[in-house]
């Protein structure tokens, strides 16, 4: 059997999922976007981990070990073990509560009614559509070099066979039925992480082998680089912000939304580091460890790939290569689902159909628009198959984390206003299209010696506090809705 | 142990930075540099004080929170 039938039958697999799903599916808005608020712990805690986890922590994490050595594991992998709970503690359970109080569907629908602008809506919209676009491409690029370096499959091919399943399966079953694959396809790769790891490690000879070949590189500088954290020490410490972006993206604050009860995340917030762990180090030692078997030149994005098809047979490979693809999938299935939301609520609706059209009109809307989305980035994937996955991840992040203040500000300062939260997405918006050439070539780029991250949240920051202090504060009675007793 | 709890993820956050082993090549269990240890280290200690923040400091009251019954889910 091969490993393109394996994957192939998996792709089945989980449109089955998506049908089986649709047997549950209410017509309803609500239960397709938000699964009728239904989600319990175990499941809520898998769909936000496999959401968070995705090409760039598995091609990207392990390319970006093969070009920088292990100090990859500090600045994403532990950080992000720190930094994500501690967003789903203080923001994602407070944001499901004001969620279920006043029955918001999206993100925007949050934010519009807490800054009582419309406009904001607007300007955040394509905003929030192009830092997800990024994501997707991240996704879509992942899943074509894998598909291309595991199965053979050329790369336009693979781009397109996964974009297609994940569309289908999105539409069958809605967020019920991405809920229930996302669980699936996190078992699916944590497991088969955990055999990758074992079969490479295996193949080359055990642990201590493995390493020592590194330590024995023939290029004393490479091999140094590979086994030490030495790296610009400000840059570091500036990788804490970039996690940060879980806060705002839209999809996952979609998935909080989802939650029964908000005790339901205690189980997100207390075992997300410990998956952490099992899923990056696997990754970044499987980049170490082929820095001594691949050749230096070869792609960051390939390296994984690569690796798994040189050290394990072709029904493993098959399988493995499965299981790359789930984390990869389990992302884009609800950058998807939340576009369709974000399109149909937060824009047709609230713009431009005011007399209410059918539930059954209002999905297909927003169907249409992920589709045209999806064939956008797809022609975008084909004219980059190289971008590095982890530079595309770094900057779609930075974006995401430079717009929290005003998420964080709605949610805990009761002064912060809608001049406030327009000047802030105005500066985002600016400086991020601004620097995104600069930051998509290849080892990014700094200002002032740390991250852009660092200065673009401050920018924010200090825009929307400005802003919010200058001008009238918003109404008392307003505001109650969101400060009394209960969710705050 | 709310108080300790704190101090245990602050503390995390501060060693996080990596202030003895930058450098460092020594390997750890023959085949784990030390500098990627720590940093698995701080991810264990990261999910034990996340687990203790579940269990003493966990806003209850959220579960509590009213619906309001004017405002229904497609309106939004």
């Amino acid at each position: 059997m091969t490993p393109l039938t394996i994957i192939v039958l998996y792709l089945c697999l989980l449109l089955g999922v998506a049908v089986l799903s649709n047997v549950f599916l209410k017509k309803t808005a609500g239960d397709f976007f938000l699964a009728s608020r239904s989600i319990g712990p175990f499941m809520l805690f898998m769909s936000l981990f496999g959401t968070t986890m995705t090409a760039f922590s598995l091609t990207g994490s392990s390319g970006f070990t093969f070009k920088n050595g292990i100090v990859t594991y500090g600045l994403m992998g532990s950080w992000s073990a720190l930094v994500h709970p501690l967003i789903f503690f203080l923001v994602g359970a407070k944001v499901w509560a004001l969620g279920k109080r006043h029955g918001y569907l999206t993100q925007l629908s949050y934010l519009r009614d807490r800054y009582q602008s419309s406009f904001l809506t607007l300007l955040l919209f394509p905003l929030l559509v192009g830092f997800i676009m990024l994501y997707v491409l991240m996704g879509a690029i992942g899943a074509g070099s894998a598909l291309q370096g595991i199965a053979g499959l050329e790369y336009k091919w693979g781009v397109a066979l996964v974009s297609s399943v994940v569309l289908v399966y999105v539409f069958f079953g809605g967020m019920r039925g991405t809920a229930w694959a996302n669980t699936m396809q996190t078992l699916v790769f944590l497991i088969m992480g955990a055999v990758a790891f074992v079969v490479i490690v295996s193949d080359l000879g055990g642990p201590q082998e493995a390493t020592r070949q590194v330590i024995e590189h023939a290029n004393a500088e490479v091999a140094k680089r590979a086994v030490r954290t030495d790296f610009n020490k400000g840059v570091f410490a500036s990788y804490c912000l970039i996690p940060i972006s879980v806060g705002m993206f839209p999809h996952l604050f979609q998935h909080w939304l989802t939650a029964k009860k908000a005790s339901n995340f205690k189980l997100s917030v207390a075992a997300f580091p410990f998956c952490i762990l099992i899923l990056w180090a696997p990754c970044v030692l499987i980049g170490m460890w082929a820095t001594a078997s691949l050749p230096l030149e070869v792609p960051g994005n390939e390296v994984l790939p690569r690796m798994v098809s040189a050290h394990a047979g072709n029904v493993l490979s098959g399988l493995i290569g499965a299981g790359i693809l789930a984390a990869m999938m389990s992302s884009m299935d609800s950058q998807f689902l939340c576009l369709g939301s974000m399109f149909t609520n937060d824009f047709y609706l609230h713009f431009i159909a005011k007399d209410r059209p059918s539930e059954r009109s209002v999905v297909w809307m927003g169907r249409m628009f992920v589709i045209s989305i999806v064939v956008a980035t797809y022609f975008i994937a084909l004219y980059c198959p190289k971008k590095s996955v982890f530079g595309l991840g770094v900057w779609c992040f930075t974006g995401f984390t430079s717009l929290f203040p005003i998420l964080v500000g709605g949610l805990y300062w009761k002064r912060s206003n809608k001049y406030g939260a327009i000047a802030s997405v105005v500066v985002v918006a600016c400086m991020w299209l601004y620097y995104i050439d600069r930051a998509l070539e290849p080892g990014g780029f700094l200002l002032l010696g740390v991250l852009p991250v660092v200065l673009m949240l401050a920018a924010s920051t200090l825009a929307f506090v400005v802003a919010s202090l200058v001008t009238p504060p918003p109404d008392e009675a307003h505001i109650a809705k969101f400060f009394a007793p209960g969710p705050g | 142990m709310k108080l300790f709890t704190i101090a245990l993820i602050a503390l995390l956050f501060m060693v996080h930075q990596d202030f003895w082993w930058w450098d460092d090549s020594t390997v750890v269990l023959g085949f784990l540099p030390v500098g990627l240890a720590s940093q698995m280290v701080i991810t264990l200690g990261a999910g034990i004080g996340w687990w203790l923040a579940t269990e003493y400091c966990w806003p209850k009251q959220l579960d509590d929170s009213p619906i309001d019954e004017s405002k229904k889910e497609s309106e939004r």
